[in-house]
């Protein structure tokens, strides 16, 4: 079939819809300076917060009541705490849209679970003290720290295998195109979009919970994806211009012919997330919220660093590559 | 290229919409007030207490007594009598042999508002009471959720108590040697008594041999058996009809009456019914506005081919829904969390990616000058590649997911059994959804594609998402 077509130049070729492609590496410094910004603003407000772990890891107890009508914080609290006179005892309140139901967390200080008669202690307390709010316990979390701290150890190794495995993939399946840099590259961009989603819990100071582990494995294999996809794209296109054309030029015309997918994909998806999101603001639901919105910021993410960061990274690799093989000769 | 031949497109679009419907909704009839359910649908998934409510707790051995396997197992046993006894048949319950930890959840039941979570917690966990009393009257049954009958509440003379489990050394699930029959089964369970329960079990076999004495773990009917003779060594064989998994349970549950620690709670959680409920409302409505948003946004960009993808991305959901709900009878249902939720978001995505890619590269080749049918034949082969490494990557990651946070627990030897079993949810969907991305993404909207073009009214290039014929 392509007999039939006249040979093109490798000029007419690096055409895309008859515009030249976009200079994505041209403009590399600008997006390492982006993701290197947001990397560093995120350690600083690390040494600045610190890590919030939530008590599924560090140990510690929670009780979350709901309530209806006004009421007397000052006086609360000091009941709860009578209550428990060990632990020091920190409060927050939010607002259920639906149910028109107010809540009311109480948070223990110490890594140890309080024992089931303080809680049923507490409970009982507060709805003899404030009979018309109509307290309800909703929701109780108690973990003790050694349990916490294994299941953290265990998702980071299930991660970081599942992280070696993708590269001996990525080596194998694209061989064409120096698969080892390739698959090395791609965990590049995975680090990059996992510290960015931590960075935005550390900035928002949301608490690392199990949630974020699975935003993060979510957002491992959705960047993984993408990354394949750009490669695949460099392999083929690798092909048809021949291996003598300047290797900047093939991940250009690729990644400008992979783009149109990669915005729209990210549009459908993110919607999707955005649409839970905004169910999970009117529902009042804290644990969905907290697993939209980080899921959100890591598919935007997620999709900028397979074009952004890996593949410049894997051009600039094997451009130095070329010029080390050049000046041995 | 190979042709489809045309009819093939309505035929396999109207069967993944009949699949999916039914997996979905499920299929179900009335007799009178009782719903018979025929195929399992959305609403018969077992949701996980993070999002329905319920209770998850971890008990350990107090005052860090190192408890082996088996008193282990004798204290799990003990757990999972009381849940029976309670009436919750779909709990989840394991032992971790390294930490010696035993953890269990289990949702609310239905119509249920105020649940005493703390009595609850401290019910399951309490010391379990062995006794031994005569005669086997009862006051209830009810079925297990092994589908076995349990016997409750002990009437008449069986109040008495005759001997409680303190007297009990050990118990042991056997086979019998000295058993002349060779018929079906000889599996026992030998019981050794204590000093002080020896004079007591020699002085009960006296008064009711010939008679009945039945073996109780708090208000449940363990064993019923007959005593044959006097005994006096503090040696017992209880034999009846056992298979070697009920002698092994009675065995532990034996036991567990005579457990030299108590149960303490290391961790317990609980989500109230109410909150439980706006999760899965919410859960519905988000599902659904998502779902016809995505539509929406593919049947305008791709048109035709939108058309078909949104079949396609039915198709998956049905497949994966019906791979949780316990659709086909091989699969056990799958206990659905938050983490499971974020395994389905990802796999529709790339559900989504599998038609945007394949979508984008018919335009592409349709653009670069190709006829319709030269655009869709390259367009589908050159963009397999993609879609095929792609997914394949993601299956690994899930594969692992599973083998570490599943009940093959790969990194057992370092963590222990089933830290937690949140992740493992996120895995299982996440592996059905890219199988079933696989079916219907890849195989089946590829073939509906092929078909349809060859339906007369369908060859334009504008219905695929190209330029207006002639422009």
């Amino acid at each position: 079939m392509a007999s039939n077509f006249k040979k093109k130049t490798l000029e007419e070729k690096l055409v895309v819809r008859g515009k030249k492609p976009k200079d994505f590496i041209g403009n590399k410094k600008i997006f390492f300076g982006i993701s290197i910004a947001v990397i560093l603003i995120g350690i600083v407000c690390n040494f600045i917060f610190g890590t919030t772990l939530d008590i599924q890891f560090t140990g510690g107890s929670m009780l979350k009541y709901s309530y209806s009508g006004d009421l007397n914080d000052t006086k609360l609290k000091s009941l709860v705490q009578e209550e428990t006179p060990d632990n020091i005892v920190t409060f927050s309140d939010s607002k259920d849209l639906v149910n028109n139901k107010n809540m009311l967390t109480v948070q223990f200080s110490g890594t140890t679970t309080i024992s089931t008669d303080l809680q049923k202690s507490i409970t009982t307390s507060i709805q003899k003290e404030f009979p018309k709010n109509n307290f309800k316990l909703e929701q109780s979390s108690s973990v003790d720290a050694t349990m916490g701290f294994s299941f953290l150890l265990k998702c980071i190794v299930a991660v970081a295998i599942a992280g070696l495995l993708m590269v001996l993939y990525v080596t194998l399946r694209f061989k064409k195109i120096g698969g080892l840099s390739a698959g090395v590259f791609g965990l590049v961009a995975l680090f990059h979009d996992i510290a960015i989603i931590y960075f935005f819990y550390v900035i928002f100071r949301m608490p690392i919970d199990s949630s974020f582990m699975a935003v993060a494995l979510m957002i491992l294999g959705y960047s993984l994806n993408d990354t394949v996809v750009v490669y695949d794209r460099v392999r083929e296109e690798r092909k048809n211009l021949g291996y003598k054309a300047d290797i900047k030029d093939v991940f250009n015309l690729a990644a400008t012919k992979v783009m149109r997918r990669t915005i729209i994909t990210s549009i459908t998806t993110i919607a999707a997330v955005v649409t839970v999101y905004i169910v999970a603001i009117i529902f009042n639901l804290d644990s969905v919220k907290a697993f939209a919105l980080p899921m959100i910021v890591g598919l935007v993410s997620g999709c900028y660093s397979s074009l952004c960061i890996a593949g410049p990274l894997w051009v600039m690799w094997k451009k130095r590559e070329k010029k080390e093989k050049a000046s041995e000769k | 290229m190979k042709r489809i031949p045309k009819p093939v497109f309505f035929i396999v679009a109207i069967l993944i919409l009949l699949f999916s419907y039914s997996a979905i909704f499920g299929v179900s009839y009335y007799v009178g007030d009782n719903k018979e359910t025929v195929v399992k649908g959305i609403t018969d998934i077992r949701w996980g207490t993070d999002i329905r409510g319920g209770v998850e707790a971890t008990f350990e051995p107090d005052d860090g007594y190192n408890a082996t396997d088996s008193q282990l197992d004798s204290a799990k046993s003990i757990i999972e009598t009381r849940m029976v006894s309670s009436g919750i048949t779909d709990y989840e319950l394991y032992a971790d042999y390294n930490t010696d930890r035993i953890i269990v959840r289990f949702p609310w039941k239905e119509d249920e508002k105020d649940f005493d979570v703390e009595a609850a917690i401290e019910e399951i966990s309490s010391t379990a009471e062995l006794t031994f009393r005569p005669g086997n009257s009862y006051a209830n049954t009810k079925i297990g959720s092994d589908g076995d009958y349990v016997y409750q509440t002990p009437t008449g003379d069986t109040k008495t108590v005759l001997m409680n489990g303190s007297a009990v050394k050990k118990a042991q699930a056997g086979i019998d040697s000295s058993s002349q029959s060779s018929s079906k089964s000889n599996y026992v369970v030998s019981l050794e008594l204590n000093d002080k329960g020896t004079k007591t079990f020699a002085d009960i076999t006296k008064k009711y041999v010939n008679q009945v004495v039945s073996i109780w773990m708090d208000d449940i009917m363990l064993s019923a058996p007959t005593i044959q003779e006097e005994i006096t060594a503090g040696k017992a064989q209880i034999s009846g009809d056992f298979t070697a998994e009920e002698a092994t349970s009675l065995a532990e549950k034996i036991n567990a009456g005579a457990l030299p620690f108590k149960l303490k709670t290391a961790s317990y959680g609980s989500v109230s019914a109410t909150l439980g409920e706006n999760s899965l409302v919410a859960m519905a409505y988000a599902g659904i506005i998502a779902i016809v948003l995505i539509s929406i946004f593919m049947i305008i960009m791709y048109r035709l081919p939108g058309v078909i993808a949104v079949i396609a991305l039915c198709g998956q959901m049905g497949i994966t829904v019906a791979a949780i709900s316990g659709y086909f009878p091989v699969f056990n249902s799958f206990t659905m969390t938050l983490p499971g939720i974020a395994g389905l978001i990802l796999s529709i995505g790339m559900g989504v990616d599998a038609n945007v890619i394949t979508s984008e590269r018919i335009i592409e080749e349709m653009r670069s000058g190709r006829t319709l049918d030269g655009a869709l034949d390259r367009g589908t082969k050159s963009s397999l590649s993609a879609i095929i490494d792609g997914n394949m990557t993601i299956i690994i990651v899930a594969i692992i997911l599973l083998l570490v946070f599943g009940p093959f627990n790969v990194l057992s030897f370092i963590f222990g059994q089933s830290t937690t079993g949140t992740i493992y949810s996120f895995g299982y969907t996440l592996l059905m959804g890219v199988i079933s991305n696989f079916i219907m993404g890849v195989g089946l909207s590829r073939v509906m594609l092929r078909a349809v073009a060859g339906y007369k009214f369908a060859r334009h290039k504008w219905l695929f998402g190209g330029v207006k014929d002639g422009e």
